[in-house]
């Protein structure tokens, strides 16, 4: 977080604008992902019973935008560990195949941990918050893997669509923050000075 | 007496226990049957205590007491634990639902009571509320059919089992569960098909099955690399379609886990005679055994560091080195294979540890590649790997000599040719050549250095003895040797030298010649294309002296060319010669025509002259013209000229008109598209002026006999052609002339001649004029002329005749057929006697019929009463009618009547003009 003020010249607005750009890009391939996992599979479209497994603090108005970016930052964080969970766990029961859906996978994975890097110079003061995962996969058989991978993209689409969202609605907010951290900056360098 | 005693109690127990109440034998029933499931088989296992061998067996689905199987079965029990075990493998996974079973005991036709029945609960019971699928992860054989069910969670819906995405046809087995069976499973996909349970909107459960093949390896080889460890490779064989990796093949060799099994080859530290190798996956397993020796599956690796240590212009020394050490101590045999820009030839050497071989029978300055690969000489098995290309080139080395020939094109010039060298001939790239010409005294020579690029050099005689020309050719390397020849007798093409045609074949020519005793040095058979100048493409082949044949190639030839083929004798002189034919490898139809095509008449007919084609455009030997008469549309074949020394043809018998002749040279390959010619044949003009002479004098001649007969016989010609015409005859003083008429006229004493505007030609005739038409139409009131003929022309038909004004009252008609005339005799009409309208000559631009009628009628009365008759009373002279009558005698106004209408005034001056009227009369 100490480097969090050196974003450079285009300062926390542009790189809010960048944030949420690569979100809603984010966000359009985990949906890509989803289909063509369901296509490879041929699976039908009606959802896994169960909730998200990613669980966070409820998303309340009264939240600031920060709190909201902290809260899906954890989120996000958590999809990434899951997202890597089933790369590994799909190349240990079936094959290391390459095809459409594993170049997906990885463009995916790529892309959301560039997004955590993206959303986590946007988290300034304030509190942070915790993600969990509810259920992790029980070894009930390679349909229940299928499954479990299902939901974990189901998941990946839905916080990816929350953080585009959040981001979408943010500009106010961080260009306070922005101003913060310049004061802040500028402080910093007067004492270093001294 | 004890024992006896209660034997015989039990035997008859037993008996009574048998007869039963009926009196029948009582069959005991089985006793403590308990149930096991093996879920991975699908398998229920009974095991029941009986005397009994035969039972009847009854299993149910529990809760809606389904019978699955029911069936009679023979069983032994087990000496020892005298139980007896029967086995019931299930389509349904066991797991599914609870099964509940009963057995009785059969004896013959008598059987038991059914057991209590045993049930095994399945995972549909209300303990188990969560939805399942079974069975779970299953390996099943391509083709094989498979029963699935899944077992709902309480109080959902079940909707649809889907397997690979398709929806099945589900049964429902319990209360909860429901069933699918797929036949005839076609291979899965990499992760497995997937069996799916779901409500209406959600996914259940499901399950995943793999369906493929067991392993079908085939053909291990197992050979070594290094003399000691061994290496095993195989083919794959079928797909087994399980790549998942729990389903992949795993390999053993020799009993020993194959770590790279996946890449189908298998390797170990020492060689063993005999290798066994097991592929197996979860639905089967193939053995492959390979037995031999080490010497017999060598299979060496390929040498390294390859290079040329000696590399001369004829031959390399090539070395290389071993990877392996062994190698040197083995009997090999080597393969190099020597690849430069033309050809691949491989050579073989073989011996112990080979690493040196010498590469001969190169060529100077030529670039190669080698490569090289060996193998065990004893036992060879296959050869080993092959090194990596090596480049070497060839030293250089002087060139040989060339090939020289002298060719005359004169008396007293000619030129000094040699053939190019070949890269294997020049042995390096040339720098030039040098051509030596001896002098007059044959000791002092003249020598000239030439670039790489000539290959021809003039020569000038100047006296008659021979002159002998060498040529060298020079590289980096040196000089080659001389190779000289003599300046030749030159004979030209036209000298008295006989020459033959010469036919071709394959493109090429065969020669034969007559075989020349003082021949020393052999023969050079030269050709050139026939009436070349200058500097001509002059080939030549020199022939052993025991030949007297040979063949020209087809390669140094052209079809339609027409070559001059001669052959020298070589003797100590010049080179003399010997025959000489002309010919064409191949003809071909004469790129050009005729030329200079001219027509000539010749009275009628055409005389057609050319000149021949020149001699390059033949392309084959002409053998004649054909001329064409050109029509329209095609050609007609006139005439065939078969001696191609005639050019000329005369067409004979043609009639005056416009020609176009064609004229096409032909040779034995066809002919070629012609030249031609038009011609227009005129009339002779000599004769056409005498006969209009003869013509001319005849007539003249004939008019001259018909006057003299006309003027000796005049008088019966005026009576045949001019008869007199008889004066009218008149009745009373017609000759008063004074006054006007007071005379009502005679009838029928006048004729009119009138002219029907609309005559027909087709059918014309004189027809009798009614007397109210008359005064319709045209009424002649000449006073002059008592009488008149009055010709109508008017068509003779049925309108005219039913013309009710026809047979007008109070005339007299008569009427005369003559032919196509009538002649209508008509009487004037009185005024008096007309009716209707009555007469009304020029009345019509004055006012209308009626009030014409009236006044006309009024004012001819009273004229009438006055001064007499006085037809045309209504004309005025100042009237401008009158006017324009006279100024407009014979013109169509006037046509209205055949007569002139006149005013009163003209009878007593008759005016200038009368004299027209009296011949109109007279000719009448």
């Amino acid at each position: 977080m100490a480097g969090r003020a050196s974003l450079g010249r285009h300062g926390l607005r542009g790189h809010a604008g960048r944030s949420t750009a690569l979100a809603r890009l984010l966000h359009e391939e985990c949906i890509q992902l989803l289909e063509l996992y369901r296509k490879r599979e041929s699976l039908p479209s009606s959802p896994v019973a169960g909730d998200y497994l990613v669980s966070v603090p409820p998303l309340v108005p009264q939240m600031s935008d920060a709190e909201k970016i902290s809260i899906l930052h954890a989120a996000l964080k958590e999809c990434l560990r899951l997202l890597e969970d089933v790369i590994t766990r799909e190349d240990v029961e079936f094959s290391e195949e390459k095809g459409e859906y594993t170049r997906q996978r990885t463009t995916v994975k790529d892309r959301l941990g560039h997004l955590l890097v993206s959303t986590e110079r946007l988290l300034v003061d304030g509190r942070r918050f915790e993600a969990a995962v509810k259920e992790e996969l029980d070894g009930s058989g390679k349909f229940g893997l299928k499954m479990w991978i299902l939901r974990v993209l189901q998941d990946l689409v839905h916080w990816t669509g929350q953080t585009s969202n959040t981001l979408n609605q943010l500009p106010v907010e961080v260009e306070k923050a922005t101003k913060r951290i310049s004061q802040r900056t500028s402080r910093v360098s007067r004492k270093t000075r001294n | 007496m004890e024992v006896y005693l209660t034997l015989a109690l039990l035997m008859s127990r037993g008996v009574i226990l048998a007869l039963g109440h009926d009196g029948l034998v009582d069959v005991p029933v089985p006793s403590a049957l308990t149930l096991q499931t093996n879920q991975t088989a699908q398998t229920l296992s009974l095991t029941w205590e009986s005397d009994s061998s035969g039972f009847d067996i009854e299993i149910f689905h529990t809760e809606l007491m389904n019978v699955v199987m029911n069936e009679t079965v023979e069983s032994e029990a087990d000496p020892s634990t005298r139980q007896h075990v029967w086995t019931w493998r299930s389509m349904l996974p066991i797991e599914c639902t609870s099964h509940s079973v009963h057995i009785r005991a059969r004896h013959q036709q008598t059987v038991s009571q059914w057991s209590p029945l045993q049930t095994i609960p399945g995972y549909d019971v209300p303990e188990q509320s969560s939805p399942k699928m079974y069975p779970q992860d299953k390996v099943v054989h391509v083709g094989n059919n498979i029963t699935f069910c899944c077992i709902v969670g309480e109080k959902v819906n079940f909707d649809r089992i889907l397997y690979d995405g398709k929806k099945m046809n589900a049964t429902r087995v319990s209360r909860r569960t429901y069933a699918i069976t797929v036949l005839n499973q076609p291979v899965s996909r990499v992760t497995g098909t997937n069996v799916i349970c779901c409500s209406d909107a959600l996914t259940l459960t499901g399950s995943v099955v793999f369906v493929g093949y067991p392993p079908g390896d085939e053909d291990l080889l197992c050979e070594t690399r290094d003399l000691t460890s061994a290496v095993c490779s195989w083919k794959k064989g079928r797909n087994t379609g399980l790549r998942a990796k729990r389903q992949r093949t795993k390999y053993t060799l020799n009993g020993r886990d194959c770590l790279d099994g996946q890449k189908l080859s298998c390797s170990w530290t020492s060689w063993e005679q005999n290798w066994t190798l097991v592929a197996q996956n979860p639905l089967g397993s193939v053995q492959l055994t390979d037995s031999a020796p080490l010497a017999d599956r060598v299979h060496l690796l390929a040498p390294v560091d390859v290079t040329a240590v000696d590399v001369m212009a004829w031959n390399v020394t090539l070395k290389w080195r071993w990877s392996v050490a062994a190698y040197k101590k083995l009997d090999m045999i080597c393969q190099l294979k020597l690849n430069s820009r033309e050809l691949t030839v491989t050579r073989n050497f073989s011996a112990t540890g080979l690493s040196s071989v010498l590469l001969d029978g190169l060529w100077p300055d030529v670039g190669y590649s080698v490569s090289v690969r060996c193998g065990s000489l004893h036992g060879f098995w296959k050869w080993g790997d092959e090194s990596a290309p090596y480049k070497i080139h060839t030293k250089m080395e002087r060139p040989i000599p060339p090939d020289v020939w002298i060719w005359m094109d004169s008396d007293t010039s000619g030129w000094v040719l040699w053939k190019p060298l070949s890269v294997s001939e020049s042995h390096g790239a040339l720098d030039g050549f040098e051509v030596s010409q001896s002098g007059t005294d044959g000791d002092r020579w003249s020598t000239v250095s030439l670039s790489q690029n000539n290959f021809s050099y003039p020569i000038t005689l100047t006296n008659t003895s021979d002159i002998t020309v060498t040529v060298a050719a020079r590289n980096p390397a040196g000089l080659s040797q001389a190779s000289s020849a003599t300046v030749p007798a030159f004979r030209a093409v036209d000298s008295l030298l006989k020459v033959s045609e010469l036919t071709g074949t394959n493109g090429g020519f065969d020669l034969r010649w007559r075989c020349d005793v003082n021949v020393s040095a052999g023969f050079v058979v030269e050709w050139i294309p026939t009436g070349c100048s200058g500097l001509c493409a002059v080939n030549w082949l020199k022939v052993p002296r025991s030949n007297s044949s040979v063949r020209v190639p087809s390669e140094s030839l052209e079809a339609g060319v027409r070559y001059t083929v001669s052959v020298y004798s070589l003797s100590a002189g010049a080179p003399v010669v010997l025959e000489r034919w002309n010919g064409y490898t191949r003809e071909l139809p004469p790129s050009e025509s005729v030329v200079k095509l001219s027509p000539v008449q010749i009275s009628s007919d055409v005389l057609l002259s050319w000149k021949a084609v020149p001699m390059k455009q033949q392309r084959g030997f002409i053998r004649g013209y054909s001329v064409y008469l050109a029509n329209a549309a095609r050609l007609q074949l006139l005439a065939n000229v078969s001696d191609p020394d005639v050019t000329s043809y005369r067409v004979t018998g043609l009639s005056p008109g416009s020609y176009k002749f064609v004229v096409k040279a032909f040779n034995s390959a066809g002919e070629d598209s012609g030249s031609t010619v038009a011609i227009k044949l005129e009339i002779n003009m000599d004769m056409m002026v005498v006969g209009i002479l003869v013509s001319l004098g005849s007539m003249f001649f004939c008019l001259i006999l018909i006057s003299i007969f006309c003027y000796k016989r005049r008088e019966w010609v005026k009576k045949a052609f001019y008869p007199e015409i008889p004066g009218p005859k008149v009745s009373g003083d017609w000759c008063s002339p004074q006054g006007p008429l007071d005379v009502k006229p005679p009838p029928h004493s006048l004729v009119h001649i009138v002219e029907s505007p609309e005559w027909d030609f087709g059918k014309k005739g004189l027809v009798p004029v009614p007397e109210e038409e008359e005064e319709m139409e045209n009424v002649d009131t000449d006073s002059d002329e008592p009488a008149l003929l009055k010709y109508y022309n008017q068509v003779v038909g049925e309108d005219s005749r039913s013309n009710p004004l026809s047979d007008s009252s109070g005339s007299s008609t008569f009427s005369v057929d003559s032919g196509q005339t009538e002649i209508t005799y008509t009487g004037i009409q009185s005024p008096t006697a007309s009716r209707g309208g009555g007469y009304r000559p020029q009345m019509q631009p004055v006012s209308g019929p009626d009030e014409s009628n009236g006044g006309f009628q009024s004012d001819f009365q009273e004229e009438n009463s006055s001064s007499g008759y006085k037809p045309q009373c209504s004309w005025q002279l100042d009237s401008p009618e009158a006017e324009n009558f006279n100024g407009s005698l014979g013109s169509p106004t006037s046509v209205t009547s055949s007569q002139f209408l006149l005013p009163a005034s003209s009878e007593e001056n008759p005016p200038a003009h009368a004299w027209f009227h009296s011949l109109l009369s007279r000719k009448s």
